[in-house]
């Protein structure tokens, strides 16, 4: 479903990540992981189209190099970004609206914003409450509704544990294992090395801009070496 | 189109438009009922205000991004309806070397509205193709270039706008019921632009352009929409103003307006519609007061002295208090049915 080939991610005249190559077939959930500075965003930003990039990003066998940021979106990718970045000055329904901003089918919309209100309940009850407002973990949870409200083909999900407390890192691991379950394709970034390995299918592990190793979730959970790694616990 | 379809909040929007046309209809009644000619006039040129910081609200409050060209996109409009609807007769004294024709036909006061307004908005949008890709300094150093251009073209070429004359003439058919009802309808449609779902993607952008872009929101289409909107109530302004004096000239579409503008909707808070309004009423009646001290008037039996230019010096103080004490102005975020709402929780 995506596949990058040898892909180079720049910011400004610093290159970033330098030549990695990764699958996401449809339907799997497939983790970046990685210590800080790895190129772990940078990767999932060119995906994205808001990072410049060389080599080739293919996606359901279409190259996205000539396919601008909103387009992207339109194909079916959608970004639910580290740190959230959540519109602070809308309210937590319009943030959800414009996660819906390339669809018109305004019934289904009404809908789907009503079936994430009554998934997470918090959210419903601030719907007209500056999303700036929100807890860290509501915030969380309304990234990634907004990101799903474009009805995406594959959810690219940057470190969605980041400075949350570990009950509301539960909750959102309980909610992307939730999206696996129901067939979401998703690519996710995490620091949070159990958390990720346990959801994943496959797993890529990045050190500064290169592959240093991939493969099954349980190659990587049963290697303690590369658990070593990955944790920083020796 | 699916563009207009309500975004966050359709009914509270109309609520919120009815509040403040109910408070506008108001004051205009009573100054209509109880008023002397000059509170008429004073009233009239407020609402004028009015409208052009709604024109402004609707790009420079919901996108974020400084525009000053504001007041020559009102002087298009105010000279173009001008030149479609004064009379021949009058146009053979006051523009007797017109081109193109220009004095040879008159129309009535609304087809010259209507062709002022798609002129305005028809350049409008070449200018918003370039501005709206513009962001920050950039943006603003274009917007103030526009106000320069647009005003050396008003002085300089004299047989079609007569420079630093008046253009006498136009057909005073406003009068302070003509620009209560346009304000009201002005007032519903910012209020519900800001909420549509384009409303609701420009302030996205303002927020965040690369984060709005990310979710699929073409930045610039939604920018252009909002900017070209906004030249439809800089043009309703411009023709409004001169529909009631009958009288134009190149000075009051120049910067002493442009500061005007900008400092009410400062004041009152650029992301709202309220805040428009509000800074509006503020400031127009405000600095009626304000100008009658410029005239050292006896206060209280004390002959207070002289302070000419007073009223600029209190429209600078206003701007920087307020961008140093409260840079999202009174009202902030908050629209006027959010205080009954908050109040009834």
């Amino acid at each position: 479903m995506l596949e990058l080939t040898h892909l180079k991610v720049f910011h400004g005249p610093i290159e970033a990540v330098h030549g990695i190559s990764i699958t996401v077939q449809r339907g799997q959930c497939v983790s970046l992981l990685g210590p800080n500075g790895a190129g772990k965003t940078s990767t999932i930003s060119a995906i994205a189209g808001i990072a410049d990039y060389q080599g080739s990003i293919r996606f359901q066998g279409a190259d996205l190099a000539a396919i601008s940021v909103e387009d992207r979106q339109r194909a079916g990718i959608a970004l639910a970004p580290e740190g959230r970045r959540i519109f602070s000055n809308l309210t937590v329904k319009e943030n959800l609206l414009i996660g819906a901003a390339t669809r018109h089918d305004r019934r289904a919309v009404r809908s789907d914003i009503n079936h994430w209100f009554e998934s997470f309940p918090v959210l419903g009850e601030r719907r007209d409450q500056s999303a700036g407002t929100l807890s860290g973990g509501e915030q969380q949870m309304l990234t990634i509704a907004r990101a799903l409200m474009s009805k995406p083909q594959i959810l690219l999900l940057d470190e969605p544990s980041l400075g949350l407390a570990p009950l509301i890192c539960q909750q959102v691991f309980r909610l992307i294992k939730e999206l696996k379950s129901s067939g979401m394709t998703i690519l996710l970034v995490e620091q949070n090395v159990r958390d990720a390995l346990d959801l994943a299918d496959y797993v890529y592990l990045l050190n500064s801009g290169h592959i240093s190793n991939e493969g099954d979730h349980n190659v990587f959970g049963n290697d303690a070496n590369l658990m070593a790694e990955l944790t920083g616990i020796h | 189109m699916s563009s207009l379809t309500p975004g966050s909040g359709f009914r509270p929007a109309l609520t919120g438009a009815l509040i403040l046309s109910v408070v506008l209809v108001a004051i205009g009644v009573l100054v209509e009922l109880y008023g002397q000619r000059y509170q008429i006039r004073m009233v009239y040129a407020a609402y004028v205000n009015l409208l052009v910081v709604l024109g402004l609200q609707v790009f420079m409050g919901n996108a974020n991004i400084t525009n000053l060209s504001h007041s020559a996109f009102m002087g298009i409009g105010a000279y173009v309806a001008a030149i479609c609807v004064t009379p021949v007769k009058i146009k053979a004294i006051s523009l007797p070397d017109a081109p193109w024709g220009l004095n040879t036909f008159a129309l009535d006061p609304i087809s010259s509205a209507v062709i002022a307004v798609v002129i305005t908005a028809l350049l409008a949008l070449l200018v918003g193709l370039i501005i709206t890709r513009l962001t920050g300094i950039g943006a603003t150093i274009v917007s103030l270039a526009i106000l320069v251009i647009v005003h050396s073209i008003f002085l300089h070429y004299t047989d079609i706008f007569k420079g630093k004359q008046a253009f006498f003439g136009i057909p005073r058919v406003f009068t302070l019921n003509s620009i209560l009802v346009v304000t009201v309808i002005a007032v519903f449609v910012a209020r519900l632009f800001r909420e549509s779902r384009w409303g609701v993607q420009l302030r996205a952008s303002a927020d965040d352009e690369v984060g709005a872009r990310a979710m699929g929101v073409d930045v610039f289409r939604v920018r252009l929409v909002a900017w070209v909107t906004g030249s439809i109530f800089l043009a309703t302004a411009g023709i409004c103003y001169a529909y009631f004096l009958g009288t134009i000239s190149a000075r009051p579409f120049y910067f002493t307006h442009v500061f005007l503008t900008v400092a009410m909707l400062i004041l009152g808070g650029m992301r709202t519609v309220t805040g428009a309004v509000l800074g509006t009423v503020l400031i127009s009646f405000g600095l009626e007061g304000i100008r009658f001290l410029e005239t050292g008037p006896d206060v209280a039996g004390i002959k207070l002295p002289e302070m000419l230019g007073l009223s600029g010096i209190a429209l600078g103080v206003i701007i920087v208090a307020t961008m140093a004490l409260r840079p999202s102005g009174i009202m902030g975020n908050t629209e006027v049915e959010q205080l009954f709402r908050r109040r009834r929780t």
